[in-house]
């Protein structure tokens, strides 16, 4: 099981496009992809999870590891999905409260760009 | 009724078996493809509880899956190590959000009809039940 990382830039936004499955497996892949992405200065993160087939708890903590991250930084954590298999993890956990979810990486570098 | 036993090593790259085989369970079972993605879900979660509780542990011994259909319902019950008692200071962090444990468990409490946990000996049964409508 792979978990594909893309990284590009748009604007002041490092992107970060996440392929396949999100799970204890492959978490740690993209942990290490956002807290180096951090480390080098990135603090407005924009992760696109409309390739993403299944995300689990451990998947979530990775976001809301990331987003205390960009938070101390005075930076921003933005999500892009539109799939209703992920969106529902999000909303039976509360955490449509805590990120920001657009439907396209438009609309998540401009929102939080705004 | 149809029973399968399925028993992984308790390391995490398992977990997506177990999943891709429960997902085929439910699919040969005749549930909606709804039904089907929450048990691979709820499965999902209870595994990997168990097996990030035995990579802590050092306990090698397999995490078994029991897969039962009957008319009325369908039941998973995974079986393996108690995972170490979450103490209420670390439910949450410091800056409001939850626990790994407490997003595992709103996830299994919402995608299954029932869900129940047996812990005894060192070791939980979990098992989480899809009533037939």
């Amino acid at each position: 099981m792979e978990l594909g990382l893309d990284v590009q830039k748009v604007d002041s936004h490092a992107v970060v496009d996440v392929k396949g499955e999100i799970d204890v497996y492959t978490a740690p892949k993209l942990r290490e992809k956002l807290i180096e992405l951090v480390s080098e200065g990135s603090y407005d993160v924009v992760v696109n999870l409309e390739g993403v087939d299944f995300l689990d708890s451990t998947g979530l903590g990775v976001l809301v590891g990331a987003l205390k991250r960009v938070k101390a930084h005075d930076g921003s954590l933005s999500l892009v999905c539109t799939q209703d298999k992920i969106l529902k993890i999000f909303k039976i956990t509360g955490l449509t409260k805590v990120f920001p979810i657009h439907s396209s990486v438009d609309d998540a570098t401009t929102a939080s760009s705004e | 009724m149809t029973g399968v036993d399925i028993a992984i090593p308790p390391r995490s790259v398992y977990v997506g078996v177990v999943r891709l085989a429960v997902a085929a369970l439910a699919r040969q079972a005749g549930l909606d493809e709804d039904e089907v993605d929450n048990l691979r879900i709820a499965v999902s979660e209870a595994c990997t509880t168990v097996v990030l509780a035995q990579e802590g542990d050092g306990n090698d011994d397999p995490v078994t899956v029991r897969w039962d259909d009957t008319e009325d319902e369908v039941s998973v019950e995974i079986e393996g190590a108690s995972p170490p008692a979450v103490a209420p200071a670390d439910v949450d962090d410091s800056q409001g959000f939850s626990s790994r444990d407490v997003l595992s468990q709103a996830l299994l409490e919402s995608l299954v009809d029932e869900s129940s946990f047996d812990d005894r000996d060192g070791g939980r049964v979990t098992r989480l039940v899809i009533r037939r409508h």
